[in-house]
């Protein structure tokens, strides 16, 4: 059967409709199009760093986007995140949401989710937006650094300035330094350098002869003295004499101390002796008090014995 | 020859009967009446060893009612001379075992008169406590008379002069039954209190004659 030409050319047409119709839905469907999306109100006290399609992101894949921002009528910023239903489960009640500004890349919303047995965020609340700003911390951090460059900058800034003052102190000491070694080449004796006086280098020769007179003075005191100590008469062999005489004391007094020890040795004995002669007391005592109530017994003049108050 | 062995048998008999006293309370009884005649006569070198012993025989019965006995005793003879005593020994024992009669007696001693139970005290003393309650010297001065026992006639005075105005009688009755006995330390006790008692009233006379034979008394 001989198809007509217009037949084909209505079948071409509505086939590459229906492609393109296919193509679309199948798109739009990927992109979820479809999709049933859910919006959540977030607030921040500032809207710095906040733009509208920001990604929210969750364990690092994108779950949805901030939808809009808004300014409410206490100044708290309200943003407005789109969330799609198949990533509507990361979203919990007692979730956190941070704006996460890295140093190098673009902002974003993270979501930490710890307990995901915990109900779904409940549309109608607005939990808060909490900061973290690497950018603001590392600036922070550097800033101290900085500071102290500029000071290291300024001590050297003022060191050059003074070595390069020619009426400055490091100048003038060169200076000095100069006339002192034209001085030293100048003198005769190393005093003199020193002093830089001849008057005074002599008064010092006169000094050190006058130092020789009383040594040899010193060394006569001290012969004196060696002969009035060790001398046969001197002083040294009489105390000599006297230490001798102390020991030979000394020893005899061991002989007292022997005799005293001797003594309290003995009297500890006899002290043994005292404790059986009080038993033995004790004995005669009992024994007497044993007669006495044997007598007692036999005479009948026993008393009556009954406590009583006098 | 008949009537000899009748009162030897019966002298065997009590022999037998009186022998079962135990050797704590014998000892305990000695050394406490031992105490009592060693203070009383001032032997205050020997005294307290003689409580110490009569204290440990006791104690040995584990009668803590003796033993608050043996204490009152003790302060009755310090009462008796005048002397001042510490009753916490008795208040120890009186909290662990209480007994009416010595504790009447101890408030007898310590001069507490509206305190004493008068039907727990010893009879001896009942009259006495009737005067000290109505501060009635005569009364007071012929109950004392009328205690049969030294010591206890003195105790009487003692509390009498310690804590109630002194009375010359009173005193008088003491030195007598202090002389009569022998008993040194009351008896010097009571006469030093005489003769504060002429001082106070001012009899010089007597009071210098009361001093003299004190210290003739002491040579």
């Amino acid at each position: 059967m001989p198809v007509s030409r217009d037949f084909k050319v209505g079948l071409f047409i509505v086939c590459t409709a229906a492609i393109l119709f296919l193509s679309l839905a199948y798109l739009a469907v990927g992109k979820g199009f479809f999709e049933n999306v859910h919006t959540f109100t977030l607030s921040s006290k500032s809207g710095d760093g906040f733009t509208e399609g920001m990604p929210v992101v969750f364990s690092g894949f994108n779950i949805g986007k901030v939808h809009a921002l808004e300014l409410n009528e206490k100044g708290v910023v309200l943003i407005k995140i789109k969330i799609p239903q198949r990533h509507i489960q990361w979203i919990k009640s007692d979730s956190e949401f941070i704006l996460y500004r890295p140093l190098i890349g673009s902002a974003r919303i993270v979501v930490n989710s710890e307990n995901l047995a915990s109900p779904t965020l409940d549309e109608n609340m607005i939990p808060e937006v909490m900061l973290i700003n690497d950018i603001n911390d590392a600036i922070a951090r550097i800033e101290p650094v900085l500071e102290r460059i500029i000071q290291i900058a300024e001590n050297v800034e003022q060191l050059t300035r003074v070595l390069s003052d020619p009426k400055g102190d490091f100048n003038r000491t060169l200076a000095n330094a100069e006339k002192i070694t034209a001085n030293l080449a100048g003198k005769k004796s190393l005093l003199e350098m020193a002093v830089s006086d001849e008057a005074s280098v002599k008064s010092v020769h006169e000094a050190l002869k006058k130092m020789q007179d009383i040594t040899v003075r010193l060394d006569d005191l001290l012969k004196k003295t060696d002969e009035q100590l060790y001398h046969q008469e001197g002083t040294l062999p009489q105390v000599n004499a006297i230490l001798k005489d102390l020991l030979g004391k000394l020893q005899r007094l061991d002989k007292t101390i022997d005799n005293i020890n001797q003594i309290s040795t003995d009297t500890s004995e006899g002290m043994k002796d005292f404790r059986f002669l009080r038993s033995d007391i004790d004995d005669v005592v009992n024994a007497i008090d044993g007669v006495v109530k044997k007598i007692d017994g036999i005479v009948g003049s026993k008393k009556d014995l009954e406590f009583k108050v006098p | 020859m008949k009537k000899i062995i009748t009162i030897f048998s019966v002298m065997f008999l009590f022999a037998c009967g009186s022998n079962s006293v135990p050797d704590w309370k014998d000892r305990g009884f000695t050394q406490l009446e031992n105490y009592k005649t060693h203070f009383l006569s001032g032997k205050e070198d020997t005294v307290e060893p003689h409580f110490i012993k009569a204290r440990r025989e006791i104690a040995s019965s584990n009668d803590l009612n003796l033993l608050a006995v043996a204490y009152l005793t003790k302060y009755a003879l310090h009462t008796a001379s005048l002397e001042h005593f510490d009753a916490a020994d008795f208040a120890r024992l009186q909290r662990l075992e209480p007994n009416p009669s010595n504790m009447a007696y101890c408030h007898f001693l310590k001069g507490n008169f509206r305190a004493t139970d008068a039907t727990a005290l010893p009879a001896r003393y009942m009259g006495v406590l009737k005067a000290a309650l109505d501060r009635d010297a005569t009364l007071a001065a012929r109950e004392i008379a009328a205690i049969d026992d030294p010591l206890s006639r003195l105790i009487a005075c003692g509390v009498w002069t310690r804590y109630l105005p002194e009375d010359v009688r009173i005193l008088q009755i003491a030195i007598s039954t202090a002389s009569e006995q022998g008993w040194r330390r009351p008896l010097w006790a009571y006469l030093a209190k005489l003769q504060s008692y002429h001082n106070e009233r001012g009899e010089q006379a007597k009071a210098t004659m009361v001093k003299e034979r004190l210290e003739l008394l002491k040579k």
